[in-house]
């Protein structure tokens, strides 16, 4: 390679002006709270692995309540199912949202699924099915956690549930059974929206926590290189 | 009866004449037609309930009828089910009637009408049909709503294997609907335009959570479904047994005589399938009343003021699958279970006696209650009444014990029909107190103390029975028996169970009494006399059991009271835990028992006899274990008396008192290279699997024991173990033993006095050291320690000095031609061969003739000294060096020479052919100062066939002369 003599004094220049400004660098000037960031980072990973442990469990449910609820391509309208907090959303409405406003739906989000998958919990038949709906509700639980935890480190306020508004899942004599499994169904679609959803809400706000990379890329431009 | 019958049938026929006529004038056919038909629906049952009356009917009349129901479907014209329908009709009496669709009801439209026919034997002139009634219309599509599209029926329960007819409506003609069972298309009949439905036969059970049915249109959002649910009968007989089960245990009863309580066996909830929880309904059928129990396992009824005393109860149990039913007829007055007494007291509460009232509950003007009555004491029952009782009751309880805690309690029953017992009521009371009836048991010990009679006196608490009360103190009273009228008395507060006494003589008579609140129970007597009875008497041994130790004793032929047999619990512990046992005068055992007995405890008893004097006297010494064990350690033994051929043990400091048995002798293991074991011993094996010789001493008291007939130089090992009749002790370390040689105790009979006097010679010797030295070697005398240096220097006389060594001047002797075995004389000459001895000079620097002396061997000249030349000087082979002073030159030789003297006479022959040359050099001559720092030096005279440096300070050759001072100096 061949250097001629002013690419050396530029390069010592750029070795020099980057131990000059990395004291500026975000990233390496970390002391003592590391921030919000390990935090949505383990919300992000518990999202994806609920992502996992769902898809197994809604095979599970589905097939419990038997044909055309296991069908791959079933899709039925949300008839009974309209309290469930809806998941999908409109692009540009999903961007625009703010952080706290992100967090905050979706902790009531999945506030409201819990309390519906618990119901789903007393109500199945079998012991096996009752411990995986039991299990993933504790995960689901954990997550729940996880975003207040966030939301803390963020400083904003968890949302505070209205009194009498508790959702519950009480099949009334109105409400027909073939209407109780499509509300499954929805219930098991929704959360599976919602992890899906949560993923990108908080890969996101991953991104928007950490250090910009390209900080000390943009001053060796500056100095002409 | 007849004339009844046949004025009811004129009056029938006049009424029927009469509306003959009204008809006729009408022109209206006269009948008993049903009249006010209403149809209801059951949608989830698919029934159709019709309920109707008959109004033109006489008061108090009762007609056979038969209706004839209608109910087409869709359209009037499509007639699906005709029905006649028997029952007895009275005026205006409400008829009903239910008829089950297999189609469900909103799937299309239904259409009743029925009309009325008497059939009734009475009248049989009026056997025939009256009018239809109008269709009564049931339309239940147009209160569905506005969906789309509907699937019925609703979410059915079924049973495995029947038949289903499902339909669907659609609001829409445009749409096509499919439906789909589990996911598979079904192809139905098409009701109408709008209504398809599907016949399903032997449906089968797939899963608990149902077969999903439904229908979607092929355009639009629309998807509805039912679930249809198949109960699997092995399944649900497993998972809801009760289905198929009547209520159980099924039983009514009253306790006020207003309120008939019904219960029944609660069955388990159906879980899932809501549809099979069961309700339960009780109908009364003498009264006709029903009611539907709001409670799983029990219901109340209401008993009306009118006092209906038989009772005919149908349980129903009913869920959508089946109804089962149980009936119970019974007497109310059979079914009282009466209400606990109330107002219960224990009165009049004595040492012995108690009353106790209480009230009941009234069932009845005439009843009579049967109340019982149940004394408890330490939670036993110890009595048991029986009493009649209208309202108040009483009992009196008799035979209590004072001091007594009570429970009282008391139920009650209907007498005349005994049905259940009421609860019992119960109160607790406790008796007064009484003086107590027993004397405490009081024994003693006496010790005799710096001649005091120290008593000790124990006595043992009252039972509960005995003391009537609580003892609150003990009284003691002390009489001497010398003097009578002398009393002493001493009250001691109750927990107490002794006291200690110390009296000025032993001969005392002791009373003591335990008292209560009440009063004082009998006294103790016990006396204590000068003699404390501790005569010496062999102990015996006996052998204990788990039950105790039986012991024995020789009945005594003088008066005896009784005895006494005295033991320590804890015989280690100074406290000793005394304990003692009263007997007649007539036992002569007994056995002594206790859980304080321990295994491994010696536990020594002493068995007294009681005089008529009440004085204990010791009668015999008992002493055991109640369980024998193994010995707990081994003595330490010691060896002695070792010879070649035997040693001796002994080990006389083992306590065998204080093992946990008693030790019956002891075992000797003696482990040796040699195959036999020693005469007196048996060959064993040890736990370690191990063999060695083993010696039985059979005597526990032997101490000692002397091992025999051993082989000297060998070496043994031996471990002495104890045993008790259990087993012998823990198997502990061999202690090696190796026996000397045959000789080695002469040997060291002669060695060890050999050292010793040695070391005594030695040690003498030290201490008498200077005693030695003077007799064995004397000092050399030093002359400059001389005291005549002293001496020399008190005359003051500076010049005279003492002569050196060194101060001589060396000179070389000469021996020529000495011949062998000539040994001449100093007188004789040898005037041919003279042998010379010269003497010469060596220092260069000496001014003057130095003070040389030559010796001729042969004589001694005199004149040469003089002469200030040097010279030959004869020597005589005698000539001897002479130590002296000058001043007594004449004395020294004969006072030193005889030490000093080498004398050449003891020369061998033969060597007299040697030439001997000696150099002594001293560089200054007389010079003191220097005299010890200048090592000789050899001198320069020639013909030295040898020559020796003698160092400084070693004992002078026997040349050294002593020279005078004067001469020195020159």
């Amino acid at each position: 390679m061949d250097l001629r003599a002013g690419d050396s004094w530029g390069m010592l220049a750029c070795l020099c002006a980057v131990l000059w400004h990395l004291p500026a660098v975000p990233a390496l000037n970390r002391t003592g709270d590391p921030g919000p960031g390990p935090s949505i980072q383990k919300t992000y990973d518990l999202t994806r692995y609920l992502e996992h442990q769902l898809r197994s469990l809604a095979g599970t449910y589905l097939n419990y309540l038997g044909p055309p609820f296991n069908e791959p391509d079933f899709n039925p309208p949300r008839l009974g199912a309209e309290t469930l907090p809806r998941a999908t959303v409109n692009l540009d409405v999903w961007r625009s949202l703010n952080d706290k406003l992100r967090l905050t739906q979706n902790y009531e989000a999945y506030s409201h699924l819990l309390c519906y998958l618990r119901g789903l919990d007393r109500q199945a038949a079998t012991a096996e099915l009752r411990r995986s709906l039991a299990h993933f509700c504790t995960s689901l639980q954990g997550l729940l956690g996880s975003i207040a935890g966030v939301m803390a480190a963020l400083g904003y306020p968890l949302p505070q549930p209205l009194p009498g508004t508790e959702p519950t899942r009480a099949p009334g004599p109105a409400h027909s059974d073939f209407l109780q499994k499509m509300d499954d169904f929805w219930l098991l679609k929704e959360l599976q929206t919602w992890l899906w959803r949560s993923a990108k809400d908080f890969n996101r706000l991953k991104k928007k926590t950490q250090p910009p990379p390209a900080a000390v890329t943009l001053h060796l431009e500056a100095h002409g290189f | 009866m007849a004339l009844f019958s046949a004025f009811q049938t004129i009056f029938l026929l006049a009424l029927l004449s009469l509306k003959t006529y009204q008809s006729e004038v009408l022109s209206e056919p006269l009948s008993l037609a049903p009249e006010s038909l209403e149809v209801s629906i059951d949608s989830a049952r698919q029934c159709l309930h019709l309920q109707w009356s008959v109004h033109n009917l006489a008061y108090h009349q009762e007609l056979k009828m038969v209706f004839q129901i209608e109910i087409s479907r869709i359209k009037t014209s499509n007639v699906i089910w005709v029905e006649n329908y028997s029952t007895t009709v009275k005026r205006n009496q409400v008829l009903r009637w239910s008829w089950e669709s297999k189609l469900p009801l909103e799937c299309a439209k239904h259409s009743v009408r029925m009309r009325g026919a008497v059939d009734d034997a009475q009248v049989p002139e009026l056997r025939f049909w009256s009018n239809w009634t109008s269709w009564e219309e049931v339309d239940v599509q147009s209160s569905l709503g506005h969906d789309p599209l509907f699937v019925f029926p609703k979410d059915k329960l079924v049973e495995e294997g029947s038949s289903v007819t499902i339909c669907y409506v659609s609001r829409s003609h445009q749409n096509n609907i499919s439906c789909y069972l589990e996911g598979v298309r079904m192809h139905g009949e098409q009701l109408d335009p709008n209504v398809c439905v599907f016949h399903l036969k032997n449906v089968p059970f797939i899963r608990e959570t149902g077969t999903n049915i439904y229908c979607k249109a092929d355009r639009g959002d629309v998807i509805k479904g039912i679930v249809l649910f198949v109960s699997n009968l092995s399944s649900v007989f497993f998972v809801w047994p009760e289905v198929f089960e009547e209520p159980k245990d099924f039983s009514c009863e009253t306790r006020d005589l207003k309120t008939l309580n019904c219960t029944w066996a609660p069955g388990s909830d159906a879980g899932l399938l809501t549809q099979l929880s069961q309700s339960y309904t009780l109908f009364e059928s003498f009264s006709g009343k029903k009611t539907l129990c709001k409670h799983k396992s029990w219901c109340d009824w209401q008993v009306p003021p009118d006092s209906q005393e038989m009772y005919n109860f149908t349980l129903t149990a009913e869920n959508y699958l089946r109804k089962r039913s149980v009936h119970l007829l019974f007497n109310l007055t059979h079914r009282v279970h009466p209400m606990a007494p109330f107002n219960v007291f224990v009165k009049n509460v004595s040492a012995a006696n108690a009353t106790m009232t209480w009230k009941v509950h009234s069932i009845g003007n005439y009843s009579t209650l049967l109340c019982q009555i149940e004394l408890y004491g330490e939670g036993k029952v110890i009595q048991k009444q029986n009493v009649s009782v209208k309202v108040n009751g009483k009992h009196l309880m008799k035979k209590l014990e004072p001091s007594t805690e009570y429970a009282a309690q008391v139920r009650c029953a209907n007498a005349n029909h005994f049905w259940k017992w009421s609860e019992w009521t119960r109160r607790n009371f406790t008796t007064a107190e009484a003086a107590p009836s027993e004397a405490p048991d009081v024994w003693r010990n006496v010790k005799s103390v710096q001649g005091h009679c120290v008593v000790t006196l124990f006595w043992k608490p009252l039972s509960k029975l005995q003391a009537n009360g609580k003892i609150l103190f003990y009284n003691v009273v002390l009489e001497n028996l010398d003097r009578p009228s002398t009393l002493k008395l001493l009250s001691i507060p109750a927990p107490a169970n002794g006291t200690e006494l110390t009296l000025d003589q032993c001969s005392y008579q002791i009373r003591v009494t335990a008292n209560n609140s009440v009063g004082t129970s009998p006294a103790s007597v016990i006396a204590v006399s000068g003699d404390p009875g501790n005569k010496e008497v062999e102990e015996e041994r006996v052998r204990g059991t788990e039950d105790g130790f039986c012991l024995s004793w020789k009945p005594q032929p003088g008066d005896v009271t009784g005895y006494v047999v005295e033991w320590c619990e804890r015989p280690g512990d100074p406290l000793c835990d005394l304990q003692w046992k009263n007997l007649g005068p007539n036992t002569t055992s007994t056995v002594v028992s206790s859980d304080a007995f321990r295994p491994g405890v010696r536990y020594n008893f002493r068995i007294y006899g009681i005089s008529t004097e009440r004085i204990p006297y010791l009668l015999e010494k008992k002493t055991g274990y109640s369980q024998e064990l193994v010995p707990s350690d081994n003595p330490q033994v010691l060896m002695s008396n070792l010879t070649s051929y035997s040693f001796t043990l002994s080990w006389k400091d083992y306590a065998a008192e204080s093992q946990p048995g008693f030790v019956r002798g002891y075992s000797l293991y003696l482990k040796s290279k040699a195959a036999r074991c020693l005469p007196g011993s048996e060959k064993a094996v040890l736990s370690d699997d191990s063999i060695c010789c083993k010696y039985k001493i059979d005597n526990p008291k032997q101490k000692t024991f002397v091992v025999e007939n051993l082989q000297p130089a060998s070496f043994y090992e031996f471990f002495l173990t104890p045993y008790t009749s259990v087993g012998e002790g823990p198997q502990g370390a061999f202690t090696k033993v190796t026996t000397p040689d045959e000789y080695s105790h002469i040997l060291i009979r002669v060695i060890l006095p050999m050292i010793f006097s040695i070391l005594l010679i030695m040690i003498l010797c030290y201490l008498k050291s200077q005693w030695m030295k003077e007799k064995c070697y004397p000092d050399i005398p030093d002359p400059y320690k001389s005291s005549v240096l002293s001496l020399i220097k008190s005359k003051e006389n500076p010049r005279l000095t003492i002569m050196n060594v060194k101060d001589c001047i060396p000179d070389a002797i000469e021996v020529i031609n000495k011949q062998e075995g000539t040994r001449k004389s100093l007188t004789e000459t040898e005037p041919t061969k003279p042998t010379y001895l010269y003497l010469l000079p060596t220092e260069k620097s000496h001014s003057g003739p130095g003070p040389c002396i030559c010796f001729e061997n042969f004589t001694y000249n005199q004149a040469a000294s003089d002469s200030a030349s040097c010279g030959h000087v004869p020597v005589t082979p005698k000539a001897q060096p002479q130590l002296g002073l000058l001043t007594s030159s004449e004395n020294g030789p004969k006072a030193l020479g005889k030490n000093y003297v080498n004398s050449l006479g003891e020369i061998p022959a033969g060597e007299t052919n040697l030439n001997y040359v000696s150099q002594l050099a001293s560089p200054m001559c007389g010079d003191k100062s220097s005299l010890p720092t200048n090592p000789p030096e050899p001198a320069l005279c020639s013909e030295y066939k040898t020559q020796m440096a003698i160092p400084m300070g070693l004992a002078s050759p026997p040349s050294i002369t002593l020279l005078d001072e004067g001469e020195h100096d020159h």
